[in-house]
């Protein structure tokens, strides 16, 4: 078996008092494309910084190719480089900017026609580009150039946050295309921190879903947040922007957030729950994703103004005649729901 | 008004003419404070930038007594000092009082928290993403220090002017611990202050204005080293 690139144990970081992260167990492979995916403030960030060796974990061990390593260390500083989501330029040329992480590696030679080729590769003529102050760029410019200073070290990981949040779709397009290269030219292993939903499932070999510093599931669940309010029996429920309910079973408090699991979906008319237990949810489907390793179809239907997601063969997306637009119903089990 | 205007044409006339009594006063007051902002620089950077880029617990209390310690009287400097070098104090043994070591010792103490509060501002001042820039390029401990020093540098060096200034200017630790002895310690700030007692405006004004020179050189070469780099 293949040696993971990083495997991490027992990760904890806090600020304060407060947990902003807790994996218990988390394994990446060389040259793999792993997505993170999770609301803002779920801890993609921290976990990328941890994975950059920009801060220590409070608890826990980060190994990097089987051995623990740390910010610094000499084992990992050379392999990993993390681009930021602001990425900070320094007072100096463009140029320099590109070439300074070569010049801590001490790789003194031809500096000036690396780092042309590393601005040409995120699509900036390095003969425009390479003597330009590095506060006369505009937005983008900015982020690409921070993307070719990494891109020049060729590095074993690059690590990506929000990468294209940003930039314009010109920008964002050249960035996803210039990552993809290094992947498939240098070996290097991708970890992207994105809500760019599509581009996430469209490359990745694996996504994760983080949410208040844990890592669960692959990304497609549905989570709800609170509050909760009690309807009848023992089921509780939630009112959505167009008048629908969601019924759960009893939450752990009213604030908790749920994570819904819908098994079914058919075309709205006609459409009957299949057994007592289920309950109907009625949406639009706004998008059909392939993804990239199980060939499945990723449905979003907006039920609302909330996205909901899951996964379908081809064949029951031909079935059913399923496509954007078409109004839908999906089921849900209220007592199969679980709680975060 | 006329012996103001006398006293620009004497001012001309000594520097022209190379009065050795000026510049004598010229060359105590540069060695000196060349003696005493190196120094100031060379110890108050580094804790400067350890109080601006660290956090430890008491930084705050500390960061409140270096920001006093800014505002220090130069006289109180001048005392201190004084009560030390002497004969009878703890570092009488070095023969260091009335001379101009002495007042460069002074002059580092009034320099110091200026430059440590200013360079601690301006590492404070920096972009935090910086240090994340500069660790996820590669960088060790000791070129992370370095990369943000130069990063700051325009900062360090608003600090330094800002001590030069104040060191060029004081008079109390240049009269306390130097003695305005004439050839030896007088400065140009206690040459103003004695020669204007003595109703010789001339030598003052004169001595005024090299301080101005001095203050306009530096600044227009910090300018130009700031646009440079």
């Amino acid at each position: 078996m293949v040696q993971p690139i990083y495997e991490i144990r027992s990760l904890k970081h806090s600020y304060g008092d407060k947990t902003v992260l807790a994996i218990e167990h988390l394994t990446v492979q060389p040259a793999s494309i792993v997505g993170l995916i999770g609301p803002n403030g779920s801890g993609k960030s921290t976990l990328l910084r941890m994975l950059g060796l920009i801060e220590r974990p409070v608890e826990g061990k980060i190994l990097f190719n089987g051995r623990e390593v740390e910010p610094f260390s000499d084992e990992a500083r050379f392999l990993i480089t993390l681009l930021p989501q602001e990425p900070f330029l320094m007072k100096r040329s463009v140029s320099k900017n590109v070439s300074y992480g070569l010049k801590l590696r001490g790789n003194g030679s031809d500096l000036v026609d690396r780092a042309n080729e590393a601005l040409d590769m995120v699509g900036l003529a390095g003969k425009d580009f390479a003597k330009r102050p590095w506060d006369a760029l505009s937005g983008g410019e900015a982020q690409r150039v921070a993307l070719a200073a990494r891109l020049a070290l060729k590095p074993r990981v690059l690590l990506l946050d929000e990468p294209t949040a940003s930039v314009d779709a010109a920008s964002a397009q050249l960035i996803k295309e210039v990552s993809l290269r290094a992947r498939q030219e240098l070996g290097t292993t991708l970890i992207i921190a994105s809500h760019d939903w599509d581009w996430l499932y469209e490359v990745c070999d694996e996504v994760r879903h983080l949410f208040k510093g844990r890592l669960f599931g692959t990304g497609e669940e549905n989570v709800i947040f609170g509050p909760w309010r009690h309807a009848k029996d023992k089921l509780w429920e939630k009112r959505l922007a167009d008048g629908q309910c969601i019924h759960v079973s009893e939450p752990p408090s009213p604030d908790a957030v749920a994570v819904l699991a819908p098994t079914f979906i058919a075309s709205a008319a006609g459409a009957r729950p299949p057994d007592s237990d289920a309950d109907l949810l009625k949406g639009t489907i706004s998008r059909l994703a392939l993804e990239k390793i199980s060939a499945e179809i990723v449905v979003t239907v907006l039920i609302g103004s909330l996205p909901f997601t899951l996964k379908l063969p081809r064949q029951k997306i031909q079935l059913e005649n399923l496509y954007p637009g078409q109004p839908v119903v999906l089921c849900y089990h209220p007592k199969a729901v679980t709680w975060l | 008004m006329d012996f103001i205007l006398e006293g620009f044409f004497q001012a001309f006339h000594l520097l022209v003419g190379g009065n050795a009594e000026t510049y004598s006063a010229i060359w105590a007051t540069v060695k000196v404070s060349s003696y005493s902002i190196g120094c100031s620089l060379l110890i108050g950077i580094p804790l400067g930038f350890c109080l601006g880029y660290f956090d430890f617990s008491g930084k705050k209390t500390l960061r409140t007594i270096v920001d006093t310690l800014m505002a220090l009287p130069t006289v109180f400097i001048g005392l201190l000092v004084y009560a030390f070098l002497t004969q009878r104090g703890p570092l009488g043994n070095f023969g260091l009082l009335f001379t101009l070591p002495g007042i460069a010792i002074g002059q580092t103490i009034l320099a110091l928290p200026i430059v440590i509060g200013l360079s601690a501002t301006a590492v404070e001042s920096m972009d935090q993403k910086l240090r994340v820039a500069i660790i996820s390029l590669g960088a060790n401990r000791r070129q992370l220090f370095f990369s943000s020093l130069w990063e700051a540098r325009h900062g360090l060096l608003a600090g330094g002017i800002a001590a030069y200034g104040r060191v060029m200017t004081e008079v109390g630790i240049s009269m306390m611990v130097g003695g305005n002895i004439k050839w030896h310690t007088r400065t140009i700030t206690t040459a103003i202050a004695l020669e204007t007692n003595k109703g010789q405006f001339g030598m003052g004004v004169a001595l005024g204005l090299v301080l101005l020179s001095i203050a306009l050189c530096v600044n227009i070469s910090v300018s130009f080293l700031r646009r440079r780099v």
